[in-house]
């Protein structure tokens, strides 16, 4: 019994001799990175968690972030939502609650970042997803803000470019009837290659459900149907198997894909297949110029791979966090005074220059910028081809 | 060898003077104890941790901050200690006597009084500690809506043995359900339009839209209960896994409740009195209902269905009743569930939150109430803890969980009666 008691009033003396008793509470500004670390998607979570430290230690080599006339630290924290909602929930929870950040970088993906915003939305703490697609992410929640542009202006683009480019009026779309992503942006096409060709001029409108890895039923049917070009805003795992068994049915019309066709993998799995397609992303990185190249250059150096639009969208919005903060003037050291100050920043910023294009947020906080087609070449890079802009 | 030889006995006395001496300290000082502990965080909490250069109140008991900053860590352990262990350990010690006897008036005035002061107390604690921080009220909430789905599928699972994998769409039929009625009667929402009762009301609705959550949910069940009239263990299991996909599937493909894409704005009628409330009373019936005649039938049919149905138990009604029973529960916890993250989409209620349930119900024990609240709770709250470790989270609870089957093959807790009348009667001097 005694040797306990000794054992724990050391255990006092010693918790109370080590612990940093000048705690900075004020000094450092953090920032949340709210990202999928574990889970379906951890490549995404991957480049997410690149990006965030490839711009700390930007800030780290200036000694810190440069508010008004004071230099901050900065300190990133980063919480695995484990590509779950309510992992999601509870991680920008435990991040505004708990460690007080400034402002939240992610959730990537529309499932989670739509409960997430609500719950950033409603502490009062800016949000931005650079991935989220749905509508719904942003929708009357003032604190919440994008990266990316939305899908009701990719479908247009694509239906525009594949008419301008082609002169094709006979469309095919093969989708994922049980996915957020391809779903929406499948439907938006539709409409908007329906408004240029005529109603019934999407001739097959197919589905599958995530996971399947047969296609050939669905791509008999759009063979057979008269199709001139197959539209399928798949996954790079699925965009793969669709692109090699349309080739083996015989088809040997293009396909054309959306952003998530932009990963590393998609040209890997997929092989000459791919070679010669197009798609609508967010950059383009074989080709790429100035700041653009930069980033480029130095993830593959840091990390051994050339980085997907995860990446290069998650630099562009902490950038934009950090021009925010920065255009606040001052850090008072009141969180919730200090989190509007940063949310009526992002909603002022204009034509900021991103690597991933100009953007400028409306009022809902989603951005306006350009959309780039992207053309697979023939050594199995991601090869500018034109730009387009709202 | 000397050493292990010197030390057991006197280990065994010390475990056994510690047992001596907390033998007669009844429930209602135990629960003191802890509203000690609570009350002593929330007016000492915030000096403590200045003085130990803490940057805050430990969230979930620390975790978090030991696994960021290690040199935090005998900061917390002192803050663990001074603020949870000794309130805990003094207060039943120094009164357990008074306590003891205070519960024995209470108990002979009546045990419903008792059983109310008892849950008051509960209810003080939990709501005192919840209040620290929003994110410890999150998980507050999550844990207990666990803990509703572990029991009911422990009514399946465990006291009619039944390996059912269908409880993720029960909770689907559920969650979607309350949030059609909530979103359509109280919200304006671009789904359905303009609120369609004035919203002063939805709150008072609430409890119509869980039941009815739950009501559908049973209703699906019968599409699991009918075909286990005539299988049982590997198809019974395989046909609830296929109904668990069905629901997924019609979920997705239903373009009124947005498909994929989910249902979000719910309102925010779920606090923690509502989902303690619902916690307590799915925890009071669940255990009447495992307890009466029909949860012995409920056994009888695990343990041998023909000698039971021989003994004249029918075992058709025995099996739709526990069925639909579960699923009701089941279909409640999902409305909460629903309106505490105000977001449903169908990829929830996928083979990932079958697993975690499961697993819930054989960590803490089959057949037990006690250890389907001791798996959920525990399953919660280390998975939230331990969130931060990444991929090593995948690694340790599922080794914890094969542990567990090692030692204690049927759960932490397994077949033991959850006997409320025992746990609030004062102890008696031996």
């Amino acid at each position: 019994m005694k040797k306990s008691w000794i054992l724990i009033v050391s255990f006092l003396v010693v918790g109370l001799v080590f612990s940093p008793s000048a705690w900075c509470k004020s000094k450092t500004i953090k920032i949340g990175i709210n990202a999928p670390m574990t889970g379906d998607i951890p490549k995404v979570g991957e480049g997410t968690k690149f990006a965030a430290q490839m711009w700390l230690e930007d800030i780290n080599k200036a000694g810190g972030l440069k508010v008004g006339d004071k230099t901050y630290k900065v300190e990133l924290v980063l919480e695995d939502n484990e590509s779950k909602a309510e992992s999601a929930v509870k991680a920008a929870t435990k991040m505004i609650v708990e460690d007080e950040v400034l402002a939240i970088v992610g959730p990537q993906a529309s499932k989670q970042a739509v409960p997430a915003g609500a719950v950033c939305n409603s502490y009062k703490t800016p949000m931005i997803s650079p991935w989220s697609t749905n509508p719904d992410t942003t929708k009357d929640r003032p604190f919440v803000f994008r990266g990316c542009f939305l899908d009701p202006f990719q479908g247009p683009v694509l239906a525009n470019f594949i008419t301008q480019e082609f002169h094709f009026s006979k469309a095919a779309v093969l989708y994922d009837v049980a996915s957020d992503y391809p779903k929406g942006l499948a439907e938006f096409f539709q409409e908007a290659w329906e408004k240029l060709h005529g109603a019934g001029s999407v001739v097959a409108y197919e589905s599958f459900t995530t996971k399947d890895t047969d296609f050939s039923s669905q791509l008999t049917k759009i063979i057979r149907s008269g199709a001139e070009v197959l539209f399928t805003p798949q996954y790079y795992n699925e965009v793969a198997l669709i692109v090699q068994q349309a080739h083996e049915l015989g088809w040997n019309k293009p396909i054309v894909g959306s952003d998530s066709w932009g990963s590393a993998e998609t040209v890997k799995l997929c092989g000459e297949d791919c070679y010669g397609l197009f798609f609508s992303t967010h950059y383009a990185a074989a080709g790429a110029t100035g700041d653009t190249k930069a980033f480029i250059d130095r993830y593959n150096k840091t990390y051994g791979y050339v980085p997907d639009d995860v990446g290069a969208l998650t630099w562009d919005s902490i950038r934009i966090v950090q021009t925010a903060i920065q255009n606040c003037g001052e850090i008072t050291g009141k969180i919730e005074k200090d989190r509007q100050c940063v949310r009526d920043a992002l909603a002022k910023i204009k034509e900021f220059d991103g690597i991933t294009g100009k953007m400028t947020f409306t009022e809902e906080g989603d951005p306006l910028k350009c959309a780039v087609i992207v053309r697979i070449s023939d050594k199995g890079e991601f090869e500018f081809y034109k730009s387009v802009c709202p | 060898m000397q050493i292990n030889n010197s030390l057991s006995p006197e280990n065994k006395r010390l475990a056994d003077r510690l047992r001596d001496s907390f033998a007669q300290v009844p429930l209602l000082a135990w629960l003191c104890g802890v509203l000690g502990a609570v009350l002593l965080e929330r007016f000492f909490g915030d000096p403590l941790t200045e003085i130990l250069g803490l940057p805050k109140i430990p969230a979930l008991f620390g975790a978090g901050i030991v696994l960021k900053k290690p040199q935090l860590i005998p900061g917390t352990v002192a803050f663990l200690f001074l603020i949870y262990v000794v309130p805990v350990i003094v207060i039943p010690r120094l009164f357990g006597s008074i306590l003891n006897r205070l519960a024995g008036w209470f108990f002979r005035l009546s045990p419903a009084v008792s059983v109310a002061i008892h849950l008051t107390l509960l209810y003080m604690i939990l709501s005192l500690w919840a209040d620290i921080s929003g994110y410890r009220l999150l998980t507050l909430k999550l844990t207990l809506i666990a803990v509703i789905v572990t029991l009911s599928l422990n009514v399946i699972n465990g006291y009619m043995g039944e390996f059912s994998c269908s409880h993720p769409g029960f909770l689907a039929l559920g969650a979607y359900t309350a949030s059609v009625f909530t979103l359509f009667f109280f919200v304006d929402d671009k789904v359905f339009g303009a609120a369609f009762l004035p919203k002063f009301l939805g709150p008072f609705m609430f409890p119509l839209a869980l039941i009815l959550g739950g009501v559908v949910a049973a209703i699906g069940a019968i599409a699991i209960a009918i075909p286990s009239f005539r299988t049982r263990g590997d198809y019974l299991a395989i046909i609830s896994l296929a109904f668990m996909f069905i629901v997924k599937s019609i979920i997705e493909n239903l373009e009124f409740v947005r498909g994929p894409r989910g249902l979000s704005s719910q309102p925010n009628y779920v606090d923690l009195p509502t989902v303690f409330i619902w916690t307590v009373a799915a925890v009071w019936i669940i255990n009447n209902f495992v307890r009466s005649t029909t949860g012995k039938a409920l056994n009888a049919v695990r343990d041998d269905e023909m000698a039971a149905d021989a003994m004249t138990v029918n075992t058709r009604r025995t099996k739709i009743l526990a069925f639909l029973f579960a699923a009701f529960w089941a279909g409640v916890a999902g409305g909460l569930f629903a309106h505490v993250l105000r977001y449903v989409n169908p990829g929830t209620f996928g083979i990932q939150k079958l697993a975690e349930v499961l697993a819930m119900v054989y960590f803490g024990g089959l057949n037990s109430v006690y250890g389907s609240i001791v798996g959920a709770v525990s399953l919660s709250l280390l998975g939230e803890v331990l969130r931060p470790l990444e991929i090593f989270k995948w690694i340790i609870i599922p080794l914890l969980l094969i542990l567990v089957m090692i030692y204690r093959p049927t759960g932490l807790i397994a077949f033991k009666d959850f006997d409320v009348m025992k746990l609030i009667r004062p102890k008696e001097k031996t």
